[in-house]
């Protein structure tokens, strides 16, 4: 499975150029939508909000898949002990409801779930706990990064899974001695970003 | 020019970031900064009617303008507990917690007065009958305002008309939960509740601040009524 890339608008803009545009836009200069579609390469062929909210959804589906498939294994693979299985346990109940939620609200534009493979992962209680600070951190950046760009039924699921995330990284970061909450404003990432992070853990068969 | 909107521009909240990249490093400046681009950016692509958005835009303001006074009262409550003494005296995870909380409340503050400019309300004067001055009752109460205040963004940031006012209300929701787990796991009960966070109408968010008297709309100094502990 993988996300149309080809519709992604471009990381960033071709070098200093796309800064001063964007300065020059932000400074409140009025130009019309011929300008800006220019000053924004990738976004001539906008899709529909109804098309743009399938591929956000189907985007975070990824990420949901991934860590119901991880925490329901690490859950019953007998290696969590204490309070990192009660974490274990409800967070694969957590994400497994994200999917399904997920999945009622994209029907028949759902992808299929990935295979996964997560090795010793999941037994290895330094090493879980580890992934899940990961897992959770990009969750929170992807739903941060994507809440604004949707129509509003799904920003509205969004807000309130988005927050349940948040308590995951915390929870987690909390039990490895980590800043639960490093900054006054958490940082958004774009979906490249994010796939990124998904695509390092090599948890996705053939990816 | 009108079939074109923010939501077009700003896909994958790439624009966002490229605000970031010229503004500041951290989602804070670019919030500070967000009125002023944002505002400009919106501005030029105001879809018609102009009385719609002028609506919207106002409706937004009473939006920030209530979280405003919910982060007054939060700011307020951490900085209270610091200067009563009740932080030094904790053991040093929960002192940690307990000041890093104030910190980013008194951010949030300073972030939703510059978004709301001259639309920024004064802060309320605040008595919290005692629960900043024993560690137990501080922790009980900065638990129920964490989750409080979670369920109240919950609410509100899908309910603003601006894009980058919404975007900008998700990475405060977020750290909000964030503020609310940690809460419960130093206070040792489960830092999640469900699978999904259950927004708050701002009514019902109402009725149970109402319900801590912690807000009075009199000034403690001007009283006869004894010396305050604290005059928020």
């Amino acid at each position: 499975m993988e996300v149309d890339r080809r519709s992604e608008p471009p990381k960033s803009p071709a070098g200093s150029t796309g800064r001063v545009t964007r300065t020059a836009l932000l400074g409140g200069a009025v130009i019309g939508a011929g300008g800006l579609a220019a000053a924004l390469p990738g976004l001539a062929g906008s899709t529909q909000p109804a098309s743009r909210d399938a591929r956000i959804l189907n985007f975070v589906l990824r990420l949901e898949h991934l860590k119901a498939a991880f925490y329901e294994e690490a859950a019953t693979a007998g290696g969590l002990t204490g309070e990192l299985g009660q974490l274990a346990r409800a967070l694969a109940r957590h994400e497994r409801r994200h999917v399904d939620l997920l999945l009622g609200r994209l029907g028949g534009e759902a992808d299929a779930a990935p295979e996964f493979d997560f090795g010793e992962m999941t037994r290895d209680a330094d090493r879980f706990a580890r992934a899940v600070e990961t897992l959770e951190e990009a969750a929170v950046a992807a739903y941060i990064g994507q809440g604004a760009n949707l129509t509003r039924p799904n920003m509205v699921l969004f807000a309130q899974i988005a927050s349940v995330e948040a308590r995951h990284a915390a929870w987690i970061a909390d039990v490895l001695g980590n800043d639960p909450a490093p900054k006054a404003a958490d940082e958004a990432k774009t979906a490249e970003q994010v796939l990124a992070v998904l695509e390092e853990t090599g948890f996705e068969r053939g990816s | 020019m009108s079939d074109l909107t923010l939501e077009d521009l700003d896909r994958d909240g790439v624009l966002q970031q490229d605000i970031d990249a010229l503004y500041g490093r951290t989602r804070a400046d670019f919030l500070r900064t967000a009125v002023v681009g944002g505002g400009a950016l919106l501005a030029a692509l105001a879809v018609p009617p102009a009385t719609r958005a002028e609506t919207s835009k106002a409706n937004d303001v009473r939006i920030f303008q209530y979280a405003l006074n919910f982060e007054y009262l939060q700011a307020t409550f951490y900085t209270e507990t610091e200067q009563a003494g009740t932080v030094s005296a904790m053991a040093e995870p929960k002192a940690v917690w307990a000041r890093t909380l104030g910190a980013h409340e008194r951010a949030h503050v300073r972030i939703i007065k510059d978004v709301l400019g001259d639309a920024a309300g004064k802060k309320p004067f605040f008595d919290f009958r005692g629960n900043t001055e024993t560690e137990e009752r501080f922790t009980r109460t900065a638990v129920a305002m964490e989750d409080l205040t979670t369920a109240l963004l919950t609410g509100v940031t899908p309910a603003l008309h601006s894009r980058r006012l919404v975007a900008a209300a998700f990475s405060l929701l977020t750290v909000e939960a964030r503020h609310a787990a940690w809460a419960r796991h130093l206070a040792g009960i489960v830092p999640v509740l469900d699978a999904v966070d259950r927004p708050k109408p701002v009514a019902e968010v109402d009725r149970i601040v109402a319900s801590t008297r912690f807000i009075s709309s009199l000034d403690p100094r001007t009283t006869a009524q004894g010396r305050p502990r604290f005059v928020g």
